[in-house]
């Protein structure tokens, strides 16, 4: 499958379109070899990718070039990161043609938000994400992203990988 | 000598001289309009800040990490020598660090241009500071800030009633009205996109010239989570359980002067974030409606569910002003 078709809403519709949601942390890591343990052979299994980098705002940075050069670096090791990630799902049995990596620099007050809007937008059926295992104190101040996708999902199934 | 300005040092004497008197015109002064190094900036300097001369004083100071009466560089009161009126002045520091709350590691940043984009942002405001900002010659981001003349508002709140029923009973209902206020102005930022970056009780000032609350010193801003706002309504729930308790109830006071009160308490009874405090205050003054203390609760340790939104605590603070009126009459 080329990548005119597999962008091809009306045919993913019929099947099964995975959503993993991902950054650079080992949890990310575990919810994608669990993806590849999981489903590498189940043919008609195809999965996103899909990392989001909120722009940062001006206010971390003394300088806009500062900012510039931290996103850029950021941007490279998502990237690197995905690549990772990429070859776990093709050492599993993937084929190349069933694995999409979108990577998102955009602004946004919640990652949960936007990536259920990625979901919407895609028409994943199923979302999935690692968990941090945050502490109660943590949730309390930093919120956590897990928590929102599973409370505000809609029209798809969220898989939380502990 | 002129400066680029136009300002001339003989004109500045002459100003300082009609605003201040002839004896307080200073027999040396620098005439300043790169700021960037702020420990060079000294009291009797004048900078020069846009087309305006301003004669520096004193430093300011804040109490912070525990330790009263921090100075603050690079916030200087002055004249401003147009119109003779107070000011305060922020120079530019950039400053990187890490707070704690609880065990929960916060990385924080100051940022000029933030403060000044809240400036512009809250310019017709009534329930915070107001003021300018202005590049110096060399591009550094100078606010100018009105003076608020007025105290502390936790400060005040502590001496109203003779002890914590009086207080509740006959203070508290306007009190929580000024508070519902001052969320209702983070709520504005919120809208906009803004975080206050620094919720704390001394960071709102009682101006007793409008006899009005107004928050001051938003040019924190912290690196966030899922929740943009979670840390600004953390701070915003510690200054109600504050408001409440007509100060904070603290665990080894209750130990050593309240031990029956003590012994009824469990941890899931205590402040989240500062585990010496209380925040079910109902367990210690039972009056307290129940509508009030489920928001204090939001802030405990035993708490399930956080408020996400200025909003969803606002609706709580709707419920709870009209039980506290059920109960006071006010």
């Amino acid at each position: 499958m080329n990548e005119q078709t597999f962008t091809d809403l009306a045919r993913r519709d019929a099947e099964r379109h995975l959503l993993a949601a991902v950054d650079e942390s080992d949890n990310s890591r575990r919810a994608v070899m669990y993806l590849a343990d999981f489903f590498s052979g189940n043919r008609d299994v195809f999965i996103t990718l899909l990392s989001i980098i909120p722009q940062p705002s001006e206010d971390y940075f003394e300088s806009e070039e500062e900012r510039f050069r931290w996103l850029e670096e950021k941007k490279r090791l998502m990237e690197q990161k995905l690549a990772e990630y990429r070859e776990i799902l093709l050492d599993a049995g993937f084929d190349e043609s069933r694995i999409n990596v979108r990577l998102s620099v955009r602004h946004c007050t919640s990652i949960g938000d936007a990536i259920l809007e990625e979901q919407e937008k895609l028409r994943c059926c199923i979302v999935v994400v690692g968990r941090r295992g945050i502490s109660h104190s943590e949730e309390f101040v930093f919120g956590s992203t897990s928590s929102r996708i599973l409370h505000h999902a809609k029209n798809c199934a969220v898989m939380v990988v502990e | 000598m002129q400066t680029p300005d136009g300002w001339s040092r003989e004109a500045v004497r002459t100003l300082i001289a009609e605003r201040l008197g002839p004896d307080r015109v200073p027999q040396k002064f620098r005439l300043i309009t790169d700021t960037s190094d702020f420990f060079r900036v000294e009291y009797d300097d004048v900078v020069l800040l846009g087309d305006t001369p301003y004669l520096i004083k004193g430093y300011e100071k804040e109490g912070r990490f525990g330790l009263d009466d921090q100075p603050k560089y690079w916030v200087r009161r002055a004249v401003e020598l147009t119109t003779g009126q107070t000011r305060i002045i922020k120079l530019v520091f950039h400053e990187e660090f890490e707070t704690t709350v609880g065990e929960v590691a916060i990385k924080c940043f100051r940022s000029p241009k933030k403060e000044a984009r809240i400036l512009d942002l809250v310019r017709e405001h009534r329930n915070f500071m107001h003021g300018r900002w202005v590049l110096d010659s060399a591009g550094n981001n100078v606010r100018i800030l009105e003076f608020i003349h007025g105290r502390r508002y936790d400060e005040v709140v502590v001496e109203y009633g003779t002890d914590h029923y009086d207080y509740l009973h006959n203070f508290f209902p306007a009190v929580l009205d000024q508070y519902i206020e001052l969320v209702q102005a983070i709520k504005f930022l919120h809208d906009h996109g803004e975080k206050h970056g620094d919720i704390r009780r001394d960071h709102i000032l009682l101006d007793r010239d409008l006899n009005r609350n107004r928050w001051i010193d938003f040019d924190y801003n912290y690196l966030h989570g899922e929740s943009m706002f979670g840390f600004d309504l953390h701070g915003l729930g510690n200054i109600l359980i504050f408001l409440t308790g007509r100060g904070d109830l603290l665990v080894p006071d209750l130990y050593y002067h309240q031990r029956e009160t003590f012994d009824r308490l469990w941890g899931e009874d205590l402040n989240i974030s500062y585990k010496n405090r209380v925040a079910n205050l109902q367990k210690i003054y039972p009056y307290i409606p129940n509508s009030l203390n489920l928001i204090l609760l939001h802030f405990s340790f035993g708490a399930n569910i956080f408020y996400e939104t200025t909003d969803q605590m606002l609706d709580d603070l709707a419920g709870a002003r009209a039980d506290v009126r059920q109960l006071t009459g006010r």
